[in-house]
């Protein structure tokens, strides 16, 4: 199980495209990936689009990401790319 | 359970007299409801079953949708679609509308319903704007499923209670030709206007009606009781039994109102000096033919064919498909005539025809006649199966939207040629059928010598006739008091049209709903209009109206309402004439007469 807080920089947030781009590249993992608002309880499937955009995450949002299976690490790191990189949007 | 929910009261505009309690039925903006019946255990499974297809072939439409989207437009704009495709894949949707299904034995519809309005209610707490107007995606969504597990059928009536009364933000008349008239006491609405064709259809029907009710709907879910009051512009969400109870007599009395079958319906219907009047049905609905022969009406004076053309799964019956229900109207009519008006697709009657370009102005575009002239296998499928039936009764062939004399010499051309084509069992060709000509067009009121020359009987369209000769679209909230059935222009218009018809020896028939209010009857009895036709339920009432008035002194009302300068003095003009020689309550036909509240309010103090 790997832990980790990552902040969303991207100016968007976590709008439509990118919950889109996250939920594909999630899906392509076996391992239960869910997200959380830091301080938040409630956590949400990063494989499901509607969970994705309920959680409202505009820019400088800190997400706590749990990843679990025989694939998280190569998981974790994807994403920790997918975010660092923006979403490929503001290069 | 409804006893202890507090009484919403709404105000709106009361467009259609009557009263009525019944149960509501919401209709969404495609006409369906979205009810919640029980399913049987064997069939759970199979609801499911449904769902699934249902999500499965929306994601197929996504993504072809999405393809033709990026090849028009580019990669970059493609991605909503991969949201919503992401939606449709999403597990918890999935399971939340399976879970619905199975847990409370539910319709797969309501299963989508309910799934939906819990993530609504979660999106809609949210703080950030755009977030929160993710909803409107979802609902996209969801619109799609229900709409591919309607599998694009309007939904059946069979199963509803009795006494339904129809909610919905708006909808265009095509309602009515799925409606069960049998089941529904009332329509309330978020939009429409006393103008619109849904309003003058309601009023035809005495259907009570209230529209313009600003924000009633999410008070308002199927199933609640209602009570109606199209006099007063009023919705009372869950009334309290004493309400109900003080208008018992007069919701007895609207119910009653202008529906029940006439005894005196037996005989030779003739006006109080004795000249013959038919009074005929319009009707749009196969089954109406029955309410036509309930009511006394001598035939079918128009048969809106375009709601058999709407209500065909392919938007376009067959030769044979038509025949059929022509031949059984032919039958059941006989030996009263059935005329059946070719397909009027385009103007406010929403018909899209699939592949058809949309008109920026489509009530002055390709519809009526124009339309058949271009699609000329189609109006000859349809010419087809009128001649056939005519084996069976009196069939009429009307035109509409005719605008020139040549229209009417190729549609005969056609006519004549389809029936040189036709080979009956007795190798005999079918007899010809008598042809009219719509009248709705001013350039039609004009030539109408020469049109009467070429056809066989007149009809007036008074609607359409009054909206394109003042220019006015009545659904136009801003115009719809300029849409004056008595402006002076309409009655010199429907002066010319029938002296034409009577100088040529051609009947007139006047087919606008304007005749079923006793008012505009009298007064077309005395423009020289012999048939009349209107919405069945009117019949009665206005069969007690031509008993009670002798054409000759309505003739004389309609020389004098033609000397005044203005609809208002018209109006005023017939209330103070016609109420004492018609023995029975004119008061729920007065606002029709001219359209604004001070008229009315006016008119009301004079014919009270």
């Amino acid at each position: 199980m790997i832990r980790q807080v990552i902040v969303v920089e991207n100016r968007l947030g976590l709008h439509a495209r990118a919950a889109a781009k996250l939920v594909h590249l999630t899906s392509r993992f076996v391992s239960d990936i869910f997200l959380a608002r830091e301080g938040h309880a409630q956590a949400i499937d990063s494989k499901s689009i509607l969970g994705v955009l309920k959680l409202g995450a505009a820019q400088g949002t800190r997400l706590v990401v749990s990843v679990e299976g025989p694939d998280e690490s190569e998981a974790g790191e994807a994403i920790r790319r997918l975010f660092g990189e923006k979403f490929g949007e503001e290069t | 359970m409804t006893a202890t929910k507090e009484e919403i009261v709404f105000e709106g505009n009361g467009v259609s007299s009557g009263i009525a309690v019944g149960i509501a039925l919401k209709l969404d903006s495609h006409h369906r409801v979205v009810l919640k019946t029980l399913v049987e255990d064997s069939a759970i499974e199979e609801e499911a079953r449904r769902v699934l297809q249902a999500i499965e072939a929306s994601k197929e439409q996504l993504h072809a949708l999405k393809h033709r989207l990026e090849e028009k437009v580019g990669p970059e704009h493609g991605f909503i679609f991969d949201v919503h495709i992401l939606m449709l894949q999403d597990k918890s949707l999935i399971v939340d509308i399976l879970s619905i299904i199975r847990g409370q034995k539910a319709n797969a519809e309501w299963a989508v319903r309910l799934a939906t309005d819990r993530i609504r209610e979660a999106y809609l707490s949210l703080e950030d704007e755009y977030f929160r107007e993710r909803v409107s995606d979802i609902e996209n969504v969801v619109e799609r499923i229900l709409l591919n597990l309607s599998g694009n059928q309007p939904f059946h009536w069979e199963p509803l209670p009795q006494d339904l009364i129809v909610v919905a933000r708006d909808f265009n008349p095509s309602i009515f030709a799925t409606m069960d008239l049998e089941k529904v006491r009332g329509l309330a609405l978020e939009r429409g206007g006393r103008t619109s064709h849904t309003a003058i259809i309601s009023r035809g029907l005495r259907l009570p009606a209230v529209m313009e009710i600003k924000e009633f709907l999410a008070s308002v879910s199927t199933g609640d009781t209602l009570l109606l009051n199209g006099d007063d512009g009023q919705l009372i969400v869950h009334p309290c039994a004493e309400r109900i109870n003080r208008l018992r007599v007069r919701l007895e009395e609207s119910r009653r109102a202008g529906f029940e079958p006439d005894s005196a319906a037996e005989g030779i219907l003739t006006a109080k000096d004795g000249v013959r009047i038919f009074l005929q049905a319009n009707t749009e609905l196969p089954h109406e033919v029955v309410a036509a022969r309930k009511f006394g009406a001598e035939g079918i004076g128009l048969f809106r064919s375009e709601f058999l053309f709407f209500a065909h799964p392919q938007g376009f019956p067959s030769m044979s498909d038509q025949l059929e229900t022509y031949k059984m109207l032919a039958r059941e009519m006989a030996p009263h005539p059935v005329a059946v008006r070719t397909l009027d697709a385009g103007g406010d009657k929403s018909w899209a025809q699939p592949g058809s370009a949309p008109e920026l102005n489509p009530s002055m575009g390709l519809r009526g006649i124009r339309m058949s002239l271009k699609a000329k296998d189609q109006f000859a499928a349809q010419v087809e199966a009128i001649l056939r039936a005519s084996v069976d009764g009196n069939m009429e062939i009307v035109l509409p939207m005719v605008s020139s004399v040549e229209e009417v010499v190729e549609a005969k051309a056609v006519i004549r040629e389809v029936r040189a084509g036709i080979r009956l069992p007795d190798s005999r060709n079918p007899r010809a059928v008598p042809m009219g000509v719509m009248i709705e067009v001013p350039a039609a009121v004009l030539t109408v010598e020469r049109l009467a020359e070429e056809a066989d009987f007149l009809c007036v369209g008074t609607n359409d006739l009054i909206q394109y000769l003042l220019a006015v679209d009545r659904n136009n909230p801003q115009v719809a008091h300029l849409f004056q059935p008595l402006h002076p222009s309409v009655l010199q218009c429907l002066v010319r049209i029938a002296a034409t018809a009577g100088r040529l020896g051609k009947p007139a028939r006047l087919c606008g709903e304007m005749s079923s209010n006793p008012f505009f009857a009298v007064l077309f009895l005395g423009m020289g209009y012999d048939q009349l036709s209107m919405n069945p339920r009117a019949i009665p009432v206005i069969r007690r109206v031509v008993r009670s008035v002798a054409v000759r002194d309505a003739r004389r009302l309609a020389e004098q309402a033609a000397g005044f300068a203005t609809a208002r003095e018209i109006a005023e003009f017939l209330v103070r004439e016609i109420t004492p020689l018609v023995p029975m309550d004119l008061k729920p036909f007065l606002h029709e007469l001219v359209s604004g509240e001070i008229h009315t309010g006016a008119l009301q103090t004079l014919g009270g």
